[in-house]
């Protein structure tokens, strides 16, 4: 029998190296930089500051100091200490609301898959989501359920769950098309089997890109909703409430309004840097 | 401005061979470290007609697509030189080449389908042509003109079809229009990159007639890049091989054919299918008396159910194991939604199959039959290993256990010449020749009497070719296959086939032997198909020994 040499086993390019090299760009190496940083001081709001977030002090108002080095709000509680406990919630909020999010358009895109009647209602179901602009989902969410925690990452979810699904929608429509699922079914596997196995595979991509835009948009729709104070239950520190309480000082104590914003946006800067970063490494 | 039109053919008077209107040296392209092209030569008088021909990576495309330095992105021209009328193009400023494209030396490409703009008429875009570099003449002349372009490749009504959208023509009359367009501007030289692989081979022959035309009436100077030698000794009378980004050939169209001197293009007209040769299947095996699949009255269609576009009209076929049936149409006959519903990924509208005997239920279908698909790049999960690829059918029908299957993929791999090493590796790592084994390797591996074959080699270079059809030819000794072998190329089927079915428009209208069907016909379609197989001349005795 003839065999045929193979190839030498060059080193090969695979998917997951394209956005190991995507995160290698200035952009990725920006990101990481923006959204390490930002979560590490989260991390160690315990051993970085003494200040209890919630402890009311003596003085209100204050400037920079020793003791606070960011100075204090309007009833007296340090800033520095509020800020990183608030990062913490923040994180804690968008890390639960978005895989859930990416979860939950994910199944409904493969239920989506599985028939022309499921597709048609799932389909229905993203636009009426879509539909709605954030604020006015944000506000019917928490006139059901109250404002708090949970609310707010149901919200995140919710919004982001469209997104995810028609993205995914998208990818399965294309890859089941192509001649090796229908290899798969030839070979006897079923539905479920070619569906599975060999199509989601093949179709996930696009969602790591889109997991990073979701994560900017999180930390967005937590500041909004905490800003219209429907988010997260006061004294509990987060950096949209924070950015809220800060306004009416503005012109008095910019720094109360300054120090969280700089936070807020260079996590959301940081997370649409590696978004973008991921997306150039898949395409190149 | 000389008009294509008013001037006068140059048939009476043939351009002097040492006229030099294109002129090639020592050309070098790289794509960064590797590189594509090396110190090819060649020079095209004014009029003449010149054939590049070569397989897949021999860098024949990259040369054509120097000659105007449309290089795609990463590819760069690092040496020699390409003179056109004596001035270097390779050193010209980009700005200045814009001025010879489309104007001096005209390109038209592989795939009419995409190569025009969905959005605009047929009658804006040859508008736009002629509207380029910078000629400034009244609507009403553009419009008349661009009629007559029309006219000149042979689209019929040219008038009234202006303003149609080229969704609204056939693939050959898109075709037709890309050359028009090229023609705007009487260009001296066109090049055609493989300008007719993408279409029918009764198309193909209006095209590369329409060519010739236009090169032996007009003077337009050609160069054809094919990976087909029939194309080329159709259309050119001048022939240049490649191999490895080098010209290891080149001469007169008729002479290189017939008494080829280099190794290599001998290697390459041996490989080639002859339409005129015979059967060889009766050699390989002897098909039994029982049929094995039986098709009776099948019917397909698509689309909603008012407006139902018939696939298949009523298909009858039966295969014998042992048999291979080549069953050969033009694209929209039918073919491949026959193979798709033979193998149950389609349920027919009508009509039934079965199977030694009994109706075919879904379960058996998927393993008694299995498929061997065109296209060995789409067709292997790019997720998943060689391996796991192979064993993936096994797994559908609970074959073995881990250990089991992993002993049959090896088996399996020896069985289509690969090394059973190349279970571990991913499918990228191998060329479309090895992934087309792997193919069929997967096809075998539920153990099936039927193989279905959707044009299985008409994606790979002719040599590829002959190893693949060599493998199923062996296989089918080994293993009693019955084998459905669908192509569009007639050589190649009658090569393999015991019988040839031809199926036009959802009906088979002929069948009978191999040999029986080309050499006498008896259907008129059979005839057109047969007729429109581009002939090569056939090699002097000892020449390709």
């Amino acid at each position: 029998m003839t065999t045929l040499s193979l190839p030498s086993s060059a080193p090969l390019l695979r998917p997951r190296n394209r956005y190991v090299a995507g995160l290698l760009t200035w952009r990725g190496v920006t990101g990481l930089v923006l959204v390490g940083v930002v979560a590490l001081a989260g991390l160690l709001a315990p051993w970085l500051t003494d200040a209890d977030p919630d402890a009311q002090g003596a003085q209100a108002l204050a400037g920079p100091s020793g003791a606070h080095p960011l100075g204090t709000d309007d009833i007296g509680r340090d800033l520095l200490s509020r800020i990183l406990h608030g990062i913490l919630t923040d994180l804690s909020i968008i890390l639960t609301a978005v895989p859930a999010g990416a979860l939950i358009g994910a199944a409904l895109a493969l239920l989506a898959a599985t028939s022309r009647a499921a597709d048609l209602v799932v389909q229905r179901l993203f636009d009426l989501v879509l539909s709605f602009p954030g604020l006015i989902l944000g506000l019917a969410v928490t006139a059901i359920l109250g404002p708090g925690r949970w609310p707010v990452v149901i919200i995140i979810a919710l919004a982001e769950v469209p997104y995810f699904g028609r993205q995914l929608r998208a990818g399965v429509l294309v890859q089941r098309e192509r001649e090796y699922a229908l290899a798969a079914r030839v070979g006897g596997a079923g539905r479920a089997r070619v569906l599975l196995r060999h199509v989601l595979p093949n179709a996930v991509d696009p969602l790591i890109v889109q997991g990073a835009v979701a994560l900017s948009v999180g930390v967005f729709i937590e500041g909004a909703l905490s800003f219209l104070g429907l988010g997260v239950r006061p004294p509990q520190p987060t950096l949209g409430s924070l950015i809220s309480g800060s306004v009416a000082y503005l012109d008095t104590d910019p720094l109360l309004a300054a120090a969280p914003l700089a936070v807020t946006t260079a996590l959301v800067l940081g997370f649409t840097l590696l978004a973008e970063a991921l997306n150039r490494g898949a395409r190149s | 401005m000389t008009e294509l039109i008013d001037r006068p053919p140059l048939v009476e008077q043939p351009p002097s061979p040492t006229a030099e209107l294109l002129r090639v040296r020592e050309l070098h392209v790289s794509f960064g470290e590797r590189a594509a092209v090396r110190g090819v030569d060649f020079a095209l008088g004014a009029g003449e007609s010149l054939g590049i021909v070569g397989e897949s990576g021999s860098g024949k495309s990259t040369t054509a697509l120097a000659l105007l330095r449309m290089l795609p992105a990463g590819g760069r021209i690092t040496g020699g030189s390409v003179e056109l009328d004596g001035r270097d193009l390779a050193a010209l400023p980009e700005e200045a080449l814009r001025a010879v494209r489309g104007k001096r030396i005209a390109m038209i490409f592989q795939d009419p389908m995409s190569s025009l703009n969905p959005v605009l008429s047929v009658g804006r875009q040859l508008d736009e042509a002629l509207r380029a570099h910078g000629e400034r003449r009244p609507k009403a002349e553009r419009a008349s003109r661009a009629v007559e372009l029309l006219e000149l490749v042979g689209v019929p009504k040219a008038a009234s079809r202006l303003g149609d959208f080229p969704h609204q023509f056939s693939g050959g009359q898109r075709q037709r229009i890309m050359i028009a367009l090229a023609l705007a501007h009487d260009a001296q030289v066109l090049v055609a990159d493989e300008p007719t692989t993408a279409l029918d081979p009764t198309v193909q022959r209006q095209i590369l007639r329409l060519l010739a035309r236009i090169n032996r009436e007009r003077g337009t100077a050609l160069v054809v890049i094919s990976h087909d030698l029939g194309v080329i000794a159709e259309t050119c009378s001048r022939l240049l091989v490649m191999r490895d980004g080098e010209v290891v050939e080149q001469g007169a169209t008729t002479l290189l054919l017939t008494a080829p001197r280099h190794s290599y293009t001998r290697t390459l007209l041996a490989a080639v299918p002859r339409l005129d040769a015979p059967s060889r299947a009766a050699a390989n095996s002897t098909p039994g008396a029982e049929p094995l699949l039986v098709v009776r009255g099948l019917a397909k269609g698509y689309g909603p159910r008012r407006r139902r576009n018939a696939a298949l009209e009523s298909v009858d076929l039966e295969l014998h194991p042992g048999e291979t049936l080549g069953l050969v149409g033009e694209s929209g006959s039918g073919k491949s939604t026959l193979a798709r519903a033979l193998v149950g990924a389609h349920a027919p509208d009508a009509g039934g199959i079965s199977f030694a005997g009994q109706p075919l239920d879904g379960r058996r279908a998927r393993r008694e039959i299995q498929m061997v698909f065109q296209d060995p790049y789409a067709s292997l999960n790019p997720r998943l290993t060689v391996g796991r690829i192979i064993a993936e059918p096994l797994i559908a029908h609970r074959v073995g256990d881990r250990a089991q299957r992993q002993a049959r993929v090896a088996e399996l791999l020896e069985q289509v010449g690969l090394e059973a090493s190349a279970a571990a590796r991913s499918p990228r790592e191998f060329s479309g020749g090895q992934r087309q084994r792997i193919g069929i390797a997967r096809a075998l591996a539920p153990e099936p009497s039927v193989l279905v074959c959707d044009e299985p080699v008409s994606a790979l270079d002719v040599s590829i070719q002959a190893q693949v059809i060599d493998l199923l030819a062996r296989l089918q000794r080994e293993l009693g296959l019955a084998v459905l072998f669908i192509a569009h190329d007639l050589a190649v089927v009658r090569q393999v086939s015991h019988r040839i079915a031809v199926l036009h428009r959802g009906r088979i209208v002929e069948s009978g032997p191999a040999d029986r069907v080309v050499t006498a016909p008896e259907h008129p379609y059979t005839a057109e198909l047969l007729a429109a197989v581009p002939s090569l001349p056939t090699p002097t005795a000892g020449s390709l020994l």
